[in-house]
């Protein structure tokens, strides 16, 4: 035991950063690992808290359209496992009639609805858990807007012209998820009563039964039955898996970045020992010339490990403590304080304990090298003898172009390639990561990125919404414009809300944008924009929701009678949550959304005081330009990509600089006798280590130049898929080439090579006479 | 006197460890002299050769080469002067592994010349031949035997034309045979007019020299003048003797 201690003492102090390294790369994965562990285990938890305090209901049906009340009782008298049953009403009404302390919903993606408090289950619940009792005048609003900083305690909240004021926020155990298209307000009886005529209605159908098992056969039992069913299904599982996903992306990111790190703990760990087998070659060489059986020897390596493993993870799992509380915030917040905390921490243990294990048994699967030392050659040579050197072809008698030193830093690549693959591999990973959140940044910030985000790329935009008389109001402002002399162009368009057909035969309600579209045209995925009145076009989430492409025919009731509309174009669009559609067709008999004006300026200095001026004599629409309005629909966004792109960069930064440190030291161990044969031949300690910087900028250089390559394909490829998310279509990367073909490789290339510089002081240290003499 | 070493101090190991394996040897060689260095293992032959070429530091004394005073000398003043003025042959090869026959030996001359790499790898060519070993120029280290390499690491060693080719035990891991050439060799190099200091334990490698220095706890315990030897075998024999005779003398 004292030999082993002295003797792991003794290489610690020899070589603290590889070490230091090695312990922090292992310390991360633990932390991770246990972090992920916890959420594992609590999110069930919460889960099952959350959905047993709020009596969530094991079978929803949403319905819009006539319920038969009577009929549905009978149905659930006449099944037996029904528990209880309830018909509970969703107003839904449109964001743009929602407005925190004058900010609109308008943007949402979400449908917003508004309920009262249910009696018997389905209950809402407040922050601490308990049912709601809402007073009059007050709402509760949606966990999601208060995180969004959306809506904050005593704010102001108009609804169709009624004002309340929030009184908390509802855990909602069907709708909390983000994913989850619904959120749903809690008000009073009678304010609801007030608000009832400015929405829709949609029914929730719920029923709790008395075994959940029975589910599969209550479910068919409906159906069979032929009951209210126009709307999606909703069961108890799925509810549990919506509540789970949120979460559930941050474990699987969490598990994914722990397998990235655990992957470079693993690399760090094979460099230093490979290195340490190197410089201890003709020691392991003795001691198995005096027959000490080769399990002893290994032992005396992995005690190192083990050490350094576990003291890396026993700081892992302190700090997965520290930080605890930040990943599970999100469960406490929708669901509630996680039972099962002991549980957690045994998880947590056990998940540290086997990434200990898995460094000993790879530490243990690098040691049976030693099998392969062969005590003569050990002894003999001190050294292992490298296979024979490939490139040949590239021989320095035939250099006359580079320097001696470059030739044989680019020699020692070619004819050792195997080598430098690891490092190639981290360097290509890490220029992909770099350059393509920055593509993607750059892409989505630049500005005529919301021509094709569904929006008109002009100068000054007037929003007419949350008022009465939308349509005269909106004309007002346009008459005005059109007199106005510093005006280019202008459009003005009305958004009504129209009833589709689809085609299983239910209508759905989707806003369509009418007037002229070709004063600012948008940037169309497919097809072109509507012209003639017997025309549409879609956005891309509209689209793929109703299933139409360009040339087929949509049902649109316009007037009252169903007309058939050819669908003559696709469109991306970020606003107004991405569901939208433009016709150049009129109907002043639909209700009117908002109204919007695009204005182009003569001059944009003049933008400033026009905004002003349109804003003071206009008080009813908001005037904003066309910047800040891109700011307000996805600037959110583009800082989000911002700082994700700056995180990426550091990550790859980092990652660059740590391997290529390691390697550095790894391969001046290795190479040692040749350093000092290069010594002896009066090759000076700076002649060396330019050979090394030679080896790193051409594994740099390819590495970045793969890496970008990679980038602007497979990664191009990847970013147009987030791009689809947010219902964006016919992706490319708008590329900054200084920053994206200049910079960033520079900076990489900075980055690695100063960690050469550092890597190869050892270079320095290492002398002809303790390598060479016999 | 190409070199002259006085009183020079090597001490190796820490604390109650610490020893002196030089302990106040002096030497002078002379210039064109063929010298070698006997004493028995741990006598410190080899430190002196490598402390002699400035590749070890002194902990005190003083070691002249060619009139510069060793101590004086940066890291980098040394490696120039070794890559100038010296030339040296291990008991390995020590080759790159990386390069071919004839990139390692010119490798150092590529160092500072390499507009000139036709000349240069004239120089090598001469040098390969005059070794024997000119077929093998394109091959790879791993495809010659040992005595070869050796001769490319004499080759190597030459291409400077080095004011001293110091070896140490450079046939130290030579069977007789390909011993016996490699001191031909050396021979025929010595007789061009280069200075020789080489480390040895063997007897037969000794006797070919002109003068053999006995090291015996760090210093210089005597020195035995051969003369010169004219390459007969016979004469070998009675070198041999002569000196077998001279070292169990003093107590080898």
């Amino acid at each position: 035991m004292q030999m082993y201690f002295s003797m792991i003492r003794n290489d610690f102090l020899r070589s603290k950063t590889t070490t230091l390294i090695t312990m922090l790369f292992v310390a991360a994965a633990a932390t991770l690992l246990s972090l992920a562990a916890i959420l594992v285990v609590s999110l069930p938890a919460a889960i099952d808290t959350l959905m047993t305090q709020a009596k969530t209901p094991h079978f929803t049906q949403m319905h819009a359209g006539e319920v038969d009340l009577d009929r549905l009782a009978a149905f659930a008298t006449e099944r037996s496992e029904v528990e209880d049953h309830q018909v509970v009403e969703f107003l839904n009404i449109d964001g743009a009639r929602i407005a925190f302390e004058g900010r609109s919903l308008a943007g949402s993606v979400q449908d917003n609805g508004f309920s009262v408090q249910n009696e018997n289950f389905d209950l809402l619940l407040d922050l601490n858990g308990d049912v709601i009792k809402v007073a009059n005048g007050e709402v509760y609003v949606p966990i999601a807007y208060m995180q969004e900083g959306l809506a904050g305690m005593g704010d102001r909240v108009d609804v169709a012209g009624k004002k309340l004021t929030v009184a908390g926020f509802v855990r909602d155990s069907q709708m909390n998820s983000l994913l989850s298209s619904s959120k749903r307000f809690l008000v009073s009886p009678s304010d609801y009563a007030a608000i009832r005529s400015y929405g829709s209605i949609e029914y929730l159908i719920e029923f709790r039964l008395d075994d959940l098992s029975a589910l599969g056969a209550f479910e068919a039992a409906y159906a069979d039955a032929g009951l209210e069913a126009n709307g999606p299904t909703l069961t108890y599982p799925l509810f549990r898996t919506l509540n789970a996903i949120s979460d559930g992306l941050m474990i699987a990111v969490i598990l994914l970045v722990t397998s990235l790190v655990v992957v470079i703990a693993f690399l760090c760990i094979r460099f230093t020992l490979l290195a340490k087998i190197e410089e201890d070659y003709s020691e392991i060489g003795v001691m198995k010339a005096i027959g000490i059986r080769l399990t002893d020897i290994k032992r005396i390596y992995l005690a190192k490990y083990i050490a350094v493993a576990a003291t890396g993870a026993l700081l892992g799992l302190a700090l997965s403590f520290a930080f605890r509380s930040m990943v599970l915030e999100n469960i406490r917040l929708y669901m509630g304080e996680p039972e099962g905390s002991t549980l957690a921490v045994v998880v947590g243990t056990a998940g540290v304990a086997i990434v200990l294990l898995a460094i000993v048994a790879y530490v243990n699967r690098v040691l049976n090298r030693f099998r392969t030392i062969s005590a003569t050659e050990a002894i003999r040579f001190g050294k292992s003898q490298d296979q024979p050197p490939s490139a040949r072809r590239f021989r320095l008698g035939d250099n006359r172009l580079l320097d001696t030193n470059v030739f044989l830093g680019v020699k020692d690549v070619l004819a050792r390639k195997k080598l430098y693959v690891t490092m190639l591999m981290v360097l290509v990973a890490a220029a992909f990561i770099v350059v393509v959140p920055q593509n993607l940044y750059n892409t989505i910030a630049s500005p005529s990125f919301i021509s094709y985000m569904g929006a008109a790329d002009s100068d000054m935009r007037l929003d007419v919404q949350q008022t009465d008389d939308i349509a005269a109001k909106t004309a007002a402002v346009s008459a005005a414009l059109e007199d106005d002399p510093s005006v280019s162009r202008i459009s003005m368009l009305l958004t009504r809300a129209f009833n589709v057909r689809t085609d299983d035969g239910t209508d759905e309600r989707i806003k369509v944008e009418l007037g002229d579209h070709s004063v600012f045209p948008l940037v169309y995925s497919q097809g072109r924009a509507p012209a003639a009145d017997d025309e549409i076009a879609l956005s891309v989430m509209n689209a793929d929701e109703l299933g139409k492409s360009t040339g087929d025919t949509l049902t649109v009731l316009v007037g009252g009678e169903a007309r058939s509309l050819t669908v003559t174009g696709v469109y991306s669009d970020v606003t107004q949550g991405g569901k939208t559609a433009k016709a150049a067709f009129d109907d002043p008999s639909a209700e009117v959304m908002w109204g919007v004006i695009n204005v182009e300026l003569a001059s944009g200095s003049i933008l400033e005081d026009k905004i002003a001026e349109y804003g003071e004599r206009f008080a009813f629409a908001k005037v904003s330009s066309v910047d800040e309005f891109a700011a307000q629909t996805y600037g959110g966004t583009i800082r989000s990509v911002g700082l994700a792109s700056g995180v990426s960069i550091a990550v790859a930064l980092i990652i660059s600089v740590l391997i290529t440190l390691l390697f550095m030291k790894m391969l001046v161990a290795k190479d040692r006798h040749s350093i000092a044969t290069m010594k002896a031949l009066g090759f000076r300690n700076a002649d060396i280590r330019r050979q090394y910087a030679a080896r790193s900028v051409l594994v740099v250089a390819t590495g970045v130049v793969s890496g970008t390559l990679l980038a602007n394909t497979v990664g191009e490829a990847l970013a147009g898929q987030v791009i689809a998310q947010f219902g964006g279509s016919s992706f490319g990367f708008v590329v900054d080439p200084v920053a994206a073909y200049v910079l960033s490789p520079l900076l990489i290339a900075v980055a690695v090579l100063a960690a050469t510089h550092f890597g190869t002081l050892g270079v320095k240290m290492t002398t002809i006479a303790d390598n060479i003499k016999e | 006197m190409i070199i002259t070493a006085t009183g020079i101090v090597k001490a190796f190991g820490a604390g109650d460890e610490r020893r002196n394996v030089l302990d106040g040897a002096s030497v002078e060689i002379r210039e064109g002299e063929f010298v070698s260095v006997m004493g028995p293992s741990g006598s410190g032959k080899s430190t002196l050769m490598f402390t002699l070429s400035g590749m070890d530091r002194l902990d005190g004394g003083q070691v002249l080469f060619d009139g510069r005073d060793l101590s004086t000398l940066s890291e980098n003043d040394l490696a120039d002067l070794r890559r100038a003025d010296m030339g040296f042959v291990f008991q390995q090869p020590t080759l790159l592994s990386n390069l071919n026959i004839l990139d390692n030996v010119i490798l150092a001359s590529m160092h500072d010349n390499r507009r000139d790499v036709d000349s240069i790898k004239q120089r090598a060519m001469t040098l390969l031949e005059r070794a024997g070993i000119a077929e093998l120029a394109d091959r790879d280290i791993t495809q010659a035997s040992g005595g070869q390499l050796q001769r490319v690491g004499i080759c190597r060693a030459l291409m400077n034309d080095p004011k001293v080719l110091f070896g140490d035990e450079p046939t130290g891991a030579l069977n007789s045979s390909a011993a016996d050439e490699i001191m031909r060799l050396l021979a025929e190099i010595h007789r061009n007019g280069t200075t020789i200091m080489l480390v040895t334990h063997d007897i037969k490698v000794a006797a070919r020299t002109q003068r053999v220095l006995f090291l015996l706890d760090g210093k210089i315990a005597g020195e035995f003048e051969a003369g010169e030897y004219r390459g007969a075998s016979e004469e070998l024999k009675d070198r041999e003797e002569r000196l077998m005779a001279w070292l169990t003398e003093i107590g080898f």
